[in-house]
């Protein structure tokens, strides 16, 4: 099925952090007030606000409850999506498409960075009889059981790991909205960081972040006097694994099928894509997500780091942002990979601006080893 | 219009709860078997599945598995990380000596089973035959399948 209403993305907000140092309601106020007076708009011009943020993180019932005054919800048409911020840009998607609403604001937070453990979040989203009992899978066990996969699979060095972490590290160095760069991070460098679960070192892992992002979504007529250079959303897909022990974590069905899914909506091929922004959490995961979507040829990662195919000059520039190395925080993640897609897109993305970029996927994705992934296509293209 | 920036307090604010879990026929059935040092596993009519630990829907083709079936003692080293860290609640903290986790297809199963393996780092290799060994006297815990070990 084609989009069949023209929706884009017309304004971005983010703040990427390792401490933030103020009350999550009042950088929530911040980051909404700046892109309201940027549009010059108020509260009264969003028809639908999609929130994003989970109980769990901001550590009480119901998480959006004190987020809707500072974002100006209150009295107005609100919802909460809590899982990654990629599904919550598809929701706003869904309900800009229904016909009722003209504009949405779609807003992700979370404050892994400084209010609570990222990796003990993740332990609760496991079995509370049966893995969580045993104490022996958690985030970075999991990843590195993955990571060793992807080694063994395609007989790849962990120099390739260290490759990939390294260019990550130097992009988000150029990147005002990443915080956790490191300027001309070599693979040597990379190497020489402290080994966590073998093979995943310390410098292949997102860094703890508090994160918000706010994304003005708005259906083709408010898109376009919004904005000068909308960014139009052309197709979405989405698809969730089986547990870690029963599916293909090298290969995982449910990249593949997000990818075929957004690509098929939006009448492309992955050919079409000129950027990608995917949530790798860990080095070894963005040739998974990549190869995947189809961006690069199986088992090509060696070849991708060594002739720098991926770099922000490569044939296809793979997180020109960063990445989840250079900022990640949870609800908010995908939503950055999406607002990276649109200062690229726009024009705006400075120093680590890819040339001539038309259209850019974006993914995001939830769950031990990548369970349920999400992807986003959006062009310069009105089409 | 920005607010203050050094805090001039932190709260720590724990959050505890206790919960009382049934786990359900399957592993109940699963754990007691572990005390007779048994690893009980469920085979899929429909695909020959054999998952353990059992699960009483088939997790590729939905049918229901009700054919209990006797997997290992002894197993192939699938996948394996050598933890130089743990996570005590999602704090990483570094530990002296480095653990073994591997991921065992255990002899007559299809899906592998996570667990400690006790044996020198150095030494562990993809393909390597271990063995279960059970807690004595068992606990009617799952941790009575305490590790697994080189044959």
């Amino acid at each position: 099925m084609a989009v069949e209403r023209k929706v884009a993305i017309v304004g971005v907000r983010q703040l990427n952090a390792a401490d933030s140092k103020k009350p999550r309601e009042r950088l929530l106020f911040e980051l909404v007030k700046g892109l309201f007076d940027e549009k010059g708009l108020t509260r009264h011009d969003i028809d639908t606000f999609v929130l994003c943020s989970n109980d769990f993180q901001a550590g009480h019932t119901i998480s959006n409850v004190f987020e809707d005054d500072p974002v100006g919800a209150f009295m107005k048409d609100e919802t909460k999506v809590e899982a990654d911020g990629i599904w919550a840009a598809t929701y706003a998607l869904q309900r800009i498409l229904c016909g009722k609403y003209d504009t949405a604001l779609v807003v992700g937070n979370s404050q892994g960075g400084s209010v609570f453990r990222p990796y003990l979040i993740m332990d609760y989203t496991m079995s509370p009889v049966y893995e969580r009992q045993l104490g022996i899978m958690n985030e970075l066990s999991s990843a590195a059981l993955q990571a060793r996969a992807l080694l063994d699979r395609y007989g790849y060095s962990e120099d390739v790991l260290d490759q990939i972490a390294a260019r990550s590290l130097s992009n988000a160095a150029m990147n005002p909205d990443a915080f956790n760069g490191k300027k001309g991070t070599t693979a040597d460098m990379v190497a020489k960081s402290a080994y966590l679960y073998e093979p995943l070192k310390e410098m292949h892992c997102y860094p703890m972040t508090d994160g918000f992002c706010a994304l003005l979504i708005a259906s083709e007529e408010k898109a376009k006097s919004l904005s000068d250079n909308p960014v139009w959303i052309k197709g979405v897909g989405d698809s969730i694994d089986s547990f870690y022990a029963e599916r293909d974590v090298v290969k995982p069905n449910s990249v593949k099928l997000a990818g075929e899914r957004a690509y098929k909506m939006a009448g492309i091929t992955a050919k079409d894509i000129d950027i990608a922004e995917v949530s790798a959490k860990f080095a070894h995961q963005e040739p998974i997500i990549c190869e995947g979507l189809g961006l690069f040829a199986e088992g090509s990662a060696a070849d991708v780091a060594s002739k720098g195919l991926a770099d922000i000059a490569g044939d296809m520039p793979v997180n020109p942002s960063g990445g989840a190395l250079g900022a990640y925080a949870f609800s908010a993640g995908g939503m950055v990979r999406l607002a990276e897609c649109y200062k690229q897109l726009t024009g705006t993305a400075g120093d680590i601006q890819v040339s001539g970029a038309k259209t850019a996927i974006a993914h995001g994705q939830d769950g031990l080893c990548m369970q349920h992934n999400g992807v986003m296509v959006v062009s310069t293209e009105e089409g | 219009m920005a607010g203050p920036e050094r805090a001039v307090a932190d709260l720590v604010v724990p959050l505890d709860y206790t919960y009382n879990y049934r786990v359900g026929p399957y592993l109940e059935k699963y754990i007691q078997e572990l005390g007779n040092k048994k690893i009980m596993a469920v085979k899929c009519p429909k695909c020959d599945k054999v998952a353990v630990p059992p699960r009483e829907i088939c997790g590729w083709c939905r049918a229901k598995m009700d054919e209990w079936v006797e997997v290992g003692p002894d197993g192939t080293v699938e996948n394996f990380t050598i933890a130089h860290v743990w996570l005590n609640k999602g704090a990483v903290e570094r530990i002296d000596k480095p653990k073994v986790i591997a991921m065992v297809m255990l002899d007559g199963a299809t899906v592998p089973l996570a667990g400690w393996l006790e044996a020198e780092p150095s030494s562990v290799k993809k393909g390597m035959k271990v063995k279960a060994v059970f807690k004595e006297p068992a606990e009617n815990a799952l941790t009575d399948l305490s590790h697994f070990e080189p044959v």
